[in-house]
C-alpha cells in the first residue's frame, strides 16, 4: 500500500462515521429544536463530533489530537453541509487548529488540547475576509489573523460582539470589536496564506455539500409528485433543470474537495478561490431550481427546504463572493500575462 | 500493469517532452486545416508527432504509443498546448475509433487499422448521423445486405465532421431491418468502410463559417468485407454507446488548453486597458473559474480511471459542462472584442489591431462555431441533459417509443 492509498481509505471511513453520526444525532427534528431553541451550537452535538476524534483530527497528537492533514477532511465538510451541521467545526477544528499549529507557544499549548477535547469553541477573524464572524457569540477564544501574519489571541472577557440577526439561524453571526489588548500567538506571513486558502476551500465544501442536499431533496420530491397523471419529474421541463444543477453540484464537488486536499501546493490560494467562486455559483443556481420545482411545499416553514435555501445563501455569502473572487483572480491574470506579455 | 507512475516520472517525461516540441512545433501558426493546404501541413504535423513517437503516448508501444499511462499522458497534453502546438486532426481515429478498437476490435483489426491512424496515414471520419436520425440515432435506415463475405451498402450519412478529408468511415448500418422492428437498437452493426470503394459519393457540406469542414456521404451498392465489422454483427449498438462516451468523456489534458485560451482573454483585456473594467473582469473571472473546475474534474476523473472505476456515467456531465465552458469562453472573447469582433477574414481586415487582438481574433472565430457545434455533436446537450436525469438521477423515463 501506498500512502495515497490510505489516505483514500481514510478518506472514506471518516465519511462514513461523519455521515452516520449526523444521521442519527443532526437530524431534521435536531435541527427543527435547534431553530425553536434559537441556540445553533451545542456542547451535546459538539461533545459528540469531539468524541469521534472529528474535532481534534488536525491537532498534534502531542496536544492529544489525530495529527492528520486538511486532506484527510474535505469529504468531512462535505458531509457536514449535507446535513447543515450548527456547528462551528470549519471555523474551530479547521482554521484555529491550523493557526495554533503552526505558531507553537503557551497559546498553543493551552488551547489546542482544549479544542482537541471538545471543551472550546475557537474563531479566526482573518481581515477583510470575516467583517461578520460565524460563531462569534459562542467563541472562547478569538485568533486575530491581521493580513501581515502577526496572529494575538482574545479570550471571550476582551470581546465585545453583538449578534447579527442571521437569515440562516443555524449558523449565527456576530460583529466582534476587540476591546482586551490580547496575547501574542506569533508571526509567520505563511500562515495567513494558508489559513486563507483552507478558508475558502472549507467553505466551498460545506457549500458544495449543502447544495447538494438541495439537489437530493428536489429529486426526492419530483419522484413522487404526481400531476397530469404522472411524476412531474418525467417531464422533460423538469428534467433538464435537475440535470443542468447536477452538472453543477458534481462540478463544484469536484473542485472544492480537490482545492482543500491541495491547501499546501503552491497553487492552493488560486484553486481555493476557483473552488469557492464556483460554489457559490452552483449553491445560487440550486437555491433557485431547488424551490422552483418544489413549488407551493417548498415555500412553508413546515417542510424543511429552507434549512438548506438559507444555508447556502449564508455560505455564499461568507469567506469570499463569487463576484469578488472572480475579480480578484481575474485581475491576478491580467498582471500575470501583461507582465509576460511585456517581457 | 507496469509499476506505479511517480510523480518524478511525471516530471522526467513532462521535461524530455517540452525539450522535443520547443525544438519541433513549428513556429507559426499553421493555417486552417478546413482548406486542403493547411489541411496537408497539419497532416505532415501529425507524421512528425508519430515519428518522434508522440501521437498518443498512452498507447501499446506495438501500435506506436508508449505505454506511457495516463498521467503521463495528461503531462504530454499540457506541454503539448503550452507549446501552442497546432491542432490534432484525425480526432475520429484518435479519440473515438482507437479506444473503441482497443476495446471490441479483433488483434488483426488493431493491427491492420491502428497504426495508420495514429501516423495520420489514414484519417477517419464518424458516420452515425444521417437525414432522419440525430437525436434518435437508433433510427438509422443506412441499410447493409450480407452477400457472400461482403455487405452492400446503401443509404446516406450526414454531418460527417472532416468527411471531405477522410479515407475510411466508421459507419453504423442496419444489419437486420426485422429485428430493428421489434427494438430499433437491435440489428445495428459498426462497420469501417474504405471511402475510396466504389459507389461512395462525398459531398463537402460548407458550415456557417464557410468552411467545409464537414460532409454528407452516399453510399450506392458499396461492397464492404466483413471482416470490417467491429464487435457482433447485429450488436453494433453497444459499440457505438461506447464509441459516444469517448467523444462525451474527458479528453485527459484538454484542461490546459482552455487554460491557454483564458490566458489569451486575459492577455486581450491587458492590451485594450480593460483592466480595471468591472464587467471585463467579471467576464474573464467567471470562464477562469470555470476552468480551474474542469482541470480538478479531469484529474478526478483520471484518479477513478487509474483506480479502475468506471467513468460512464460521468460522461454526460462531462460533456454538458465543457461544452458550455468551451462557448462561454469564446463567447465571452468576441464580445471584449466589441466592433472587432464583427470582423472576419485575414489580419489586413484589421489594419490597426495590436499584437494580442490579432492572435486571439484570428483563432476566436473558428472556435466559436466549433463551440456550438460541439454543444449538438456527440449527442445534442439536451440528450445529455434526459441521460443524467434518468441515469444519473434515477428520474423516471419520458414516455417513448
Amino acid at each position: 500500500m501506498t500512502p495515497h492509498d490510505t489516505l483514500d481509505q481514510d478518506r472514506r471511513e471518516l465519511v462514513e462515521l461523519t455521515d452516520d453520526l449526523l444521521g442519527r444525532h443532526c437530524d431534521l427534528d435536531f435541527l427543527r429544536a435547534r431553530i425553536d431553541d434559537g441556540t445553533a451550537h451545542t456542547p451535546g452535538l459538539w461533545g459528540r463530533l469531539a468524541e469521534t476524534g472529528l474535532v481534534s483530527a488536525l491537532v498534534a497528537e502531542e496536544h492529544g489530537g489525530a495529527g492528520l492533514t486538511p486532506a484527510h477532511l474535505s469529504g468531512v465538510l462535505h458531509s457536514l453541509g449535507r446535513h447543515a451541521v450548527p456547528e462551528p467545526y470549519l471555523e474551530t477544528a479547521v482554521l484555529a487548529a491550523t493557526v495554533l499549529d503552526a505558531l507553537p507557544g503557551p497559546v498553543a499549548d493551552t488551547w489546542l488540547p482544549r479544542i482537541a477535547a471538545g471543551d472550546a469553541v475557537v474563531v479566526v477573524r482573518l481581515g477583510e475576509l470575516t467583517p461578520l464572524l460565524p460563531y462569534a457569540a459562542d467563541a472562547d477564544l478569538l485568533l486575530d489573523v491581521a493580513d501581515d501574519g502577526a496572529v494575538r489571541a482574545f479570550a471571550a472577557d476582551e470581546l465585545e460582539v453583538t449578534p447579527v440577526p442571521a437569515l440562516d439561524p443555524l449558523r449565527p453571526l456576530g460583529r466582534v470589536v476587540l476591546t482586551g489588548a490580547g496575547t501574542e500567538v506569533g508571526d509567520d506571513g505563511a500562515v495567513v496564506a494558508r489559513t486563507r486558502t483552507l478558508a475558502l476551500s472549507g467553505a466551498a465544501c460545506l457549500l458544495a455539500g449543502a447544495s447538494q442536499r438541495l439537489l437530493d431533496l428536489t429529486v426526492e420530491y419530483v419522484a413522487v409528485r404526481e400531476q397530469f397523471g404522472r411524476p412531474v419529474g418525467s417531464f422533460q421541463a423538469v428534467k433538464h433543470k435537475a440535470a443542468d444543477l447536477a452538472v453543477m453540484v458534481d462540478m463544484a464537488t469536484a473542485a472544492a474537495l480537490s482545492a482543500f486536499d491541495a491547501a499546501d501546493e503552491p497553487d492552493g490560494p488560486r484553486r481555493a478561490a476557483a473552488a469557492k467562486a464556483y460554489a457559490g455559483e452552483a449553491a445560487a443556481r440550486a437555491n433557485v431550481d431547488a424551490l422552483q420545482l418544489h413549488g407551493g411545499i417548498g415555500f412553508t416553514w413546515e417542510y424543511h427546504l429552507h434549512i438548506w435555501l438559507k444555508r447556502v445563501m449564508g455560505l455564499a455569502a461568507s469567506y469570499g463572493t463569487t463576484t469578488a473572487l472572480r475579480r480578484d483572480l481575474a485581475r491576478e491574470l491580467v498582471a500575470r500575462v501583461g507582465q509576460e506579455r511585456r517581457g | 500493469m507496469s509499476a506505479p507512475v511517480t510523480d518524478a516520472d511525471v516530471e522526467e517525461f513532462r521535461a524530455e517532452v517540452r525539450a522535443w516540441l520547443a525544438e519541433n512545433v513549428p513556429a507559426e501558426p499553421l493555417p486552417p486545416w478546413t482548406e486542403r493546404a493547411g489541411f496537408d501541413l497539419h497532416r505532415a504535423w501529425e507524421g512528425r508527432l508519430f515519428d518522434g513517437g508522440y501521437a498518443a503516448v498512452d498507447w501499446p508501444t506495438e501500435y506506436g504509443g508508449r505505454d506511457a499511462g495516463l498521467r503521463r499522458s495528461m503531462a504530454f497534453a499540457e506541454e503539448y498546448y503550452r507549446a501552442g502546438a497546432p491542432e490534432r486532426i484525425n480526432m475520429g481515429g484518435l479519440y473515438l475509433l482507437g479506444p473503441v478498437l482497443m476495446q471490441y476490435g479483433t488483434p488483426e483489426q488493431c493491427a491492420r487499422w491502428i497504426p495508420d491512424l495514429l501516423a495520420c496515414r489514414t484519417i477517419w471520419c464518424q458516420g452515425f448521423s444521417e437525414p432522419g436520425s440525430g437525436s434518435d440515432l437508433a433510427s438509422l435506415r443506412t441499410r447493409a445486405e450480407r452477400d457472400g463475405d461482403h455487405y452492400v451498402v446503401n443509404g446516406q450519412k450526414i454531418w460527417t465532421s472532416m468527411g471531405g478529408f477522410a479515407d475510411w468511415i466508421f459507419a453504423l448500418v442496419r444489419t437486420d431491418p426485422e429485428a430493428g422492428r421489434k427494438r430499433k437498437h437491435d440489428g445495428i452493426t459498426f462497420l469501417c468502410i474504405d471511402l475510396r470503394s466504389p459507389g461512395v459519393e462525398v459531398r463537402p457540406l460548407a458550415m456557417v463559417d464557410g468552411t467545409r469542414g464537414f460532409a454528407e456521404v452516399f453510399f450506392t451498392d458499396v461492397r464492404v468485407p466483413v471482416e470490417n465489422v467491429v464487435g457482433e454483427v447485429d450488436r453494433g449498438w453497444a459499440v457505438a454507446m461506447s464509441t459516444l462516451g469517448f467523444e462525451r468523456g474527458a479528453v485527459f489534458g484538454d484542461h490546459a488548453k482552455f487554460s491557454n485560451d483564458v490566458a489569451d482573454l486575459a492577455a486581450l483585456v491587458d492590451a485594450r486597458d480593460l483592466d480595471e473594467d468591472t464587467h471585463a473582469l467579471d467576464e474573464l473571472g467567471r470562464v477562469l473559474v470555470q476552468t480551474e473546475v474542469y482541470r480538478a474534474n479531469v484529474y478526478r476523473l483520471a484518479a477513478r480511471a487509474e483506480a479502475g472505476g468506471e467513468l460512464d456515467s460521468t460522461a454526460s456531465i462531462n460533456k454538458v459542462f465543457w461544452t458550455q465552458m468551451q462557448h462561454d469562453i469564446f463567447d465571452t472573447g468576441i464580445r471584449l472584442l466589441a466592433e472587432d469582433g464583427a470582423v472576419v477574414g485575414d489580419p489586413g481586415s484589421l489594419p490597426d489591431a495590436d499584437p494580442a487582438t490579432l492572435r486571439a481574433w484570428s483563432q476566436w472565430h473558428h472556435r466559436y462555431w466549433y463551440a456550438r457545434a460541439a454543444m449538438i455533436f456527440g449527442g445534442t446537450n439536451e440528450i445529455q441533459r434526459n441521460i443524467i436525469s434518468e441515469r444519473v438521477l434515477g428520474l423516471p423515463m419520458e414516455p417513448r417509443r
